[in-house]
């Protein structure tokens, strides 16, 4: 006879003083509201597998004018937009509208390959990209010492945090890269190559290449809590067999077409004509959403389902660890925690 | 069982202040019609952090599929009465 599990009340679950506290840290940060913007269709490298480069967006023309995009933000802002995202192709390309983005919506995000600095006066978290140590940059990004010139640009500067995304070719190399940045004082932390719609090439995940990663992510994230931006939770969400959208239901407009709440009726992708899609709209356009494992996605999806995680202790600890991850790897300023929860559990089914 | 609906509607007003932290209202001045996503505010966090409260309060499930329908206080009365019921 197979004992019942125990159910728990939330108001236990949080009775726990350090529980309760990381649930308080975090749900300050609830207000936050998301929106992403393209901000020029060039860039100065061409990576293999590159997503923006990929379906339609890239053909979108470039809006230059500094007033039509503060007017966008201005309006972003009205509609509740509390977060801002710049993506591709290369934002650092064009700085001063990074710069318009930042003075109007003070919280955000940029996402850049490093290899020109952003001005440190736009106060937003960097996420620099890397895909491996410098000769499979080379090989892959068609760009010379990626990292070396990466760290001279963002030296002691605490916007920034390296994304180190996993492919099939790179998981070793991922040691070698860790401890770079962890000796030179910098931050890291994981994404999942992920593939654009169409995509049959070498960087796809398989079933054991998503086993190889979930060990490496592991190994670094115990020899390397300081620099390693990142929980047990964090990996088993990235390197299921099954991918973002079949674990959690993506609550992005691209697969959710409920315009009632959340990221459905709030989110928005910007191309660099400044229209948007709903149909296309998600944090990483024209990714095939079945291989979804972006880093991106991660931070909205799994943190939407806090319902389904509030079970128990152990899996709401988990759950709590995401969100520390999330906001600390966003969010500047925030400081991530000592992780809940080190054990590897299951992600909750759906309803 | 029969379920009051004011008392419940009360209640539930209670919980979303305190939870949301809502100044200048009380539970019995808190109009029970208002959209809470377009005129309170509320987004999806919020509603999930509620729906544990209620969870705990009333021992019933919110489903996340159903938190789009949700949308006053007297919808979400009738939707724990309705579930109270079904249960019974």
């Amino acid at each position: 006879m197979s004992a019942q599990p125990q159910e728990y009340k939330f108001s236990d679950i949080i009775a726990d003083p350090r529980i309760r506290e990381r649930w308080e840290k975090v749900r300050r940060y609830f207000f936050l509201r998301e929106s992403t913007y393209d901000m020029s269709n060039r860039c100065n490298i061409r990576c293999e597998g590159c997503y923006y480069f990929t379906g339609e967006k890239q053909f979108a023309p470039e809006n230059t004018d500094e007033n039509a995009w503060r007017q966008l933000l201005q309006s972003e802002k009205e509609r509740g937009i509390t977060f801002a995202v710049l993506a591709g192709a290369e934002p650092s390309l064009v700085p001063n509208l990074c710069a318009i983005c930042y003075q109007v919506i003070p919280l955000g995000a940029i996402a850049t390959n490093g290899l020109k600095a952003i001005p440190r006066e736009i106060d937003y978290r960097i996420h620099i990209s890397a895909w491996g140590n410098d000769q499979t940059s080379q090989a892959i990004r068609r760009a010379p010492n990626m990292l070396a010139r990466q760290m001279v640009n963002y030296k002691d500067d605490p916007r920034a945090v390296f994304v180190y995304t996993f492919t099939p070719g790179n998981i070793d190399e991922a040691r070698e890269v860790t401890k770079l940045l962890a000796d030179n004082g910098q931050h890291i932390t994981f994404n999942m190559f992920s593939a654009p719609v169409g995509y049959q090439g070498y960087l796809r995940h398989t079933p054991e290449t998503l086993g190889k990663t979930r060990e490496t992510m592991d190994e670094l994230l115990t020899e390397y809590p300081q620099t390693v931006l990142f929980s047990t939770y964090n990996i088993v969400a990235h390197t299921d067999k099954l991918g973002l959208h079949d674990l959690f239901s993506c609550s992005y407009p691209r697969m959710n077409p409920s315009t009632d709440i959340g990221l459905g009726r709030s989110f928005r992708q910007y191309r660099t004509d400044l229209q948007w899609d709903r149909d296309a709209a998600c944090c990483v356009p024209d990714t095939d959403c079945t291989d979804c494992r972006h880093y991106a996605a991660g931070s909205a999806v799994v943190t939407a389902r806090m319902y389904r995680h509030a079970t128990d202790p152990v899996t709401f600890s988990a759950w709590l660890d995401y969100v520390d991850t999330y906001l600390a790897v966003w969010v500047r300023g925030y400081d991530k925690g000592l992780n809940l929860c080190n054990t590897f559990i299951s992600p909750p089914p759906t309803n | 069982m029969s379920y009051d609906i004011n008392q419940t509607i009360t209640r539930i007003s209670e919980i979303i202040i305190n939870e949301l932290k809502l100044e200048d209202v009380t539970p019995q001045t808190f109009n029970p019609d208002l959209d809470l996503i377009d005129e309170v505010g509320v987004d999806s966090m919020d509603l999930a952090t509620v729906a544990l409260v209620l969870r705990d309060e009333y021992g019933i499930r919110i489903d996340e599929d159903d938190y789009p329908k949700l949308t006053s206080v007297r919808i979400i009365a009738q939707y724990i009465i309705n579930k109270l019921t079904e249960k019974e």
